[in-house]
């Protein structure tokens, strides 16, 4: 086996440290300005990054983090795993008997900011495609695409803020949550299509592909689920606690992502079915979730969300007019999609239009599509720049918003 | 409380003891039994049925058997409407089989389906069963207010000795992770408002009712909580489950399993739907 040689162990701990570092103090300036975690991380990057120290400090940038191939393989490969752990505490999150326990106005909500967000954000650059510089031939997977790319809600900010707001045992607030996670689960089974499509190098064609993926959600959400339900109360019983199932889960996470990844799919879908299955077992303790999210949260997320600042130049890639076009289509399909859903199923106009607001917000999961898009030459930087720009826009405007959308209903007569 | 009381009888080794259990509950709450059996009315088994009734309801003023044919579930709860049963009560196995399970028993698809209220009683006995420690489900659900209103007039005239109301804080991992974000304090503050914020809603509704003199345990879990219920039930022993129900369950719902679904499938105990 080869190995890292002394300054190469020495240069990647130095990157781990500043990476974890930085991200720590922007994290905790963001939650003092009552902003999720995630903007200040990928603050710290963008600061770390080509984009400002490589500007001011070219030289320590460049000793940092460009100076050692074999150091940065390293660090990709941490980032790799961190993406797939990101991908696994997703899937971790959708429980999908609650889902069905919102019952109607869920669903309606959900598939409503599924489609309305998709049907913009794949029109949009069908039928103008000038607007995003595309060729004829990579109009349909783009537009695909950016469909997707702009319908999954951010579970994790839509949860925090609506804890802060005190709004997350309400209905409403059990309502958006349900919908996010249904957003979640058909997000990401468009994107495996789409990642089937883009022809990378899989063991299998196209259709044969999408019937596996299809088959192998099925799977995961039926049988894999039951072998769960077999397997953990054993590892609860036998194993150490909580070391069996920590290790355990983590195991059979990136098996099924390494099967994924086998299949052609990217290797992050396998672990998020593998998240939704385990999420929804009814032997996984909540503490043992507990756990699971603290340290991937904690340890792995900033690390990948610090490594996107560092791969890109965020200033010479910022387009204006292409940043305010995605974030209008976003925002319009989002609210419009998840507001009319909750109109139809019976709330008020105020309290939909908060309903819309609050299921605006992006995250994690539309920078790491952009990202997997990027690398497979679907997009380019300045549109995977604007992605990560409208993740942060809607991110940051939707506690205030749906605040906004409340307090008018509160200042009405009667 | 419950005036009329239906038992649906099968003519299995345990119909006397149903019938015994039956006869304890009417005294209890002094209401009229309708019997219902489905199936044809034969002489050996009227013998039969008025030798048993005549060893635990001889006294029994106010009492009816009414002899149906066709097909099970349907007739007996017809029936039950038909005669405006308040508490119909049946015997069930603890467990199904898979195969049962999604095609279903008698017994579950009448817990489904009832308009009335439903005990089902596991192991049903000649001298009859006290309940004694009774676990309601205080989930924060529409129905709540009025199980456990329901559920505590029950273990008023049951005398029950232990009552424990359960309630779950929801999503309780995932809501924790997210005020990981906070500092030590203030994770703990948000964990100890989740759990008194449980506690609150069920002293609420307590708060709502007469006052008891039943000793009443106010317990709050994570996790789910019809899986939660059952785990408690098993570890107390309980002899009562009180729960309510959610209308409409079909064959889908045993597909994506809701709630009342997980407690169905393995019964802890004995169980009362409150409807």
């Amino acid at each position: 086996m080869e190995s890292l040689a002394h300054n190469d162990v020495i240069n990647l701990l130095l990157k781990l440290a500043t990476m974890l570092l930085v991200a720590r103090i922007f994290a905790e300036v963001a939650q003092k300005l009552k902003q999720p975690a995630v903007v200040g991380e990928i603050l710290a990057g963008i600061i770390l990054g080509p984009t400002v120290l490589g500007m001011i400090g070219p030289d320590f940038f460049e000793f940092l983090f460009r100076s050692n191939p074999s150091a940065n393989l390293a660090l990709d490969g941490i980032v790799q795993v961190a993406v797939i752990l990101l991908l696994f505490i997703a899937g971790l999150e959708v429980e999908l008997h609650l889902v069905w326990s919102q019952g109607k106005s869920a669903v309606s909500i959900s598939l409503l900011g599924l489609v309305v967000p998709f049907v913009f954000g794949f029109l949009t650059p069908y039928f103008f495609p000038g607007l995003f510089g595309l060729t004829e031939e990579k109009k349909m997977l783009f537009s695909l695409f950016m469909g997707t790319a702009l319908s999954i809600t951010a579970l994790p900010v839509v949860v925090r803020i609506l804890m802060d707001m005190n709004l997350f045992k309400t209905k409403m607030g059990m309502v958006i949550v349900a919908g996010a996670m249904v957003n979640d689960l058909i997000g990401w089974l468009i994107f495996s299509v789409i990642l089937s499509f883009m022809g990378r190098a899989g063991n299998f064609s196209l259709i044969n592909t999408i019937g596996i993926t299809l088959l192998f959600t099925v799977f995961m959400l039926s049988i894999g689920k039951g072998l769960l339900n077999k397997v953990l109360p054993w590892t609860n019983k036998k194993l150490a606690w909580p070391g069996g199932v920590l290790s355990l889960s983590m195991a059979f996470c990136f098996l099924a992502a390494a099967f994924t990844e086998w299949l052609g799919i990217h290797a992050i879908f396998g672990a998020f079915l593998f998240g939704v299955a385990l999420g929804d077992s009814d032997h996984l303790s909540e503490k043992a979730k507990e756990i699971i999210h603290q340290f991937i949260n904690n340890i792995f997320a900033p690390l990948f969300f610090v490594s996107i600042g560092l791969k890109i130049n965020f200033f010479t890639n910022f387009d204006l007019g292409l940043v305010l076009v995605i974030l209008v289509i976003s925002f319009a399909g989002k609210i419009i999609g998840s507001g009319y859903g909750a109109f139809r199923s019976g709330y008020t106009l105020k309290d939909a239009l908060a309903v819309g607001f609050g299921m605006n917000a992006r995250g994690a999961m539309e920078i790491i599509l952009g990202l997997i898009a990027l690398e497979n030459g679907l997009i380019n930087e300045k549109i995977f720049v604007a992605l990560v720009v409208m993740a942060l826009v809607t991110s940051m405007t939707a506690a205030p918003l749906m605040k906004w959308a409340l307090n008018k209903k509160a200042e009405e007569p009667g | 409380m419950y005036r009329k009381l239906a038992l649906a009888i099968a003519f299995s080794p345990r119909m006397e003891a149903l019938i015994a259990e039956a006869r304890k509950l009417i005294q209890i709450f002094e209401g009229e039994l309708i019997l219902i059996h489905v199936g044809t009315k034969t002489p050996e088994l009227e013998a039969q049925l008025s030798e048993v009734l005549s060893r635990h309801c001889g006294d029994l003023q106010r009492i009816k058997t009414i002899w149906k044919e066709g097909k099970p579930t349907k007739t007996i709860l017809k029936t039950c409407e038909e005669e405006k049963v308040d508490l119909l009560v049946l015997g069930a196995l603890k467990k199904e089989g898979l195969l049962t399970y999604y095609i279903g028993s008698v017994a579950r698809k009448v817990i489904r389906k009832s308009k009335c209220s439903v005990l089902t009683l596991i192991e049903p006995k000649i001298e009859t069963t006290h309940f004694s420690k009774v676990v309601i489900n205080g989930t924060e659900l529409e129905i709540t207010p009025r199980v456990i209103a329901r559920g505590l007039k029950f273990c008023q005239a049951e005398q029950s000795s232990q009552v424990h109301i359960l309630n779950e804080i929801k999503l309780y991992g995932f809501q924790m992770a997210t005020a990981g974000e906070g500092t030590e304090a203030e994770v703990a503050n948000t964990r100890r408002k989740l759990v008194q914020e449980e506690i609150n809603y069920v002293q609420g509704i307590l708060d709502s009712l007469e006052p008891t003199d039943l000793k009443i345990n106010i317990k709050v879990t994570a996790g789910k909580w019809a899986v939660e219920l059952v785990r408690f039930c098993e570890s107390i022993e309980a002899d009562l489950l009180i729960m309510g129900d959610e209308q409409g369950l079909s064959f889908i719902d045993r597909l994506f399993p809701h709630d009342l679904e997980g407690v169905l499938e393995v019964l802890p105990c004995n169980l009362l739907i409150v409807k």
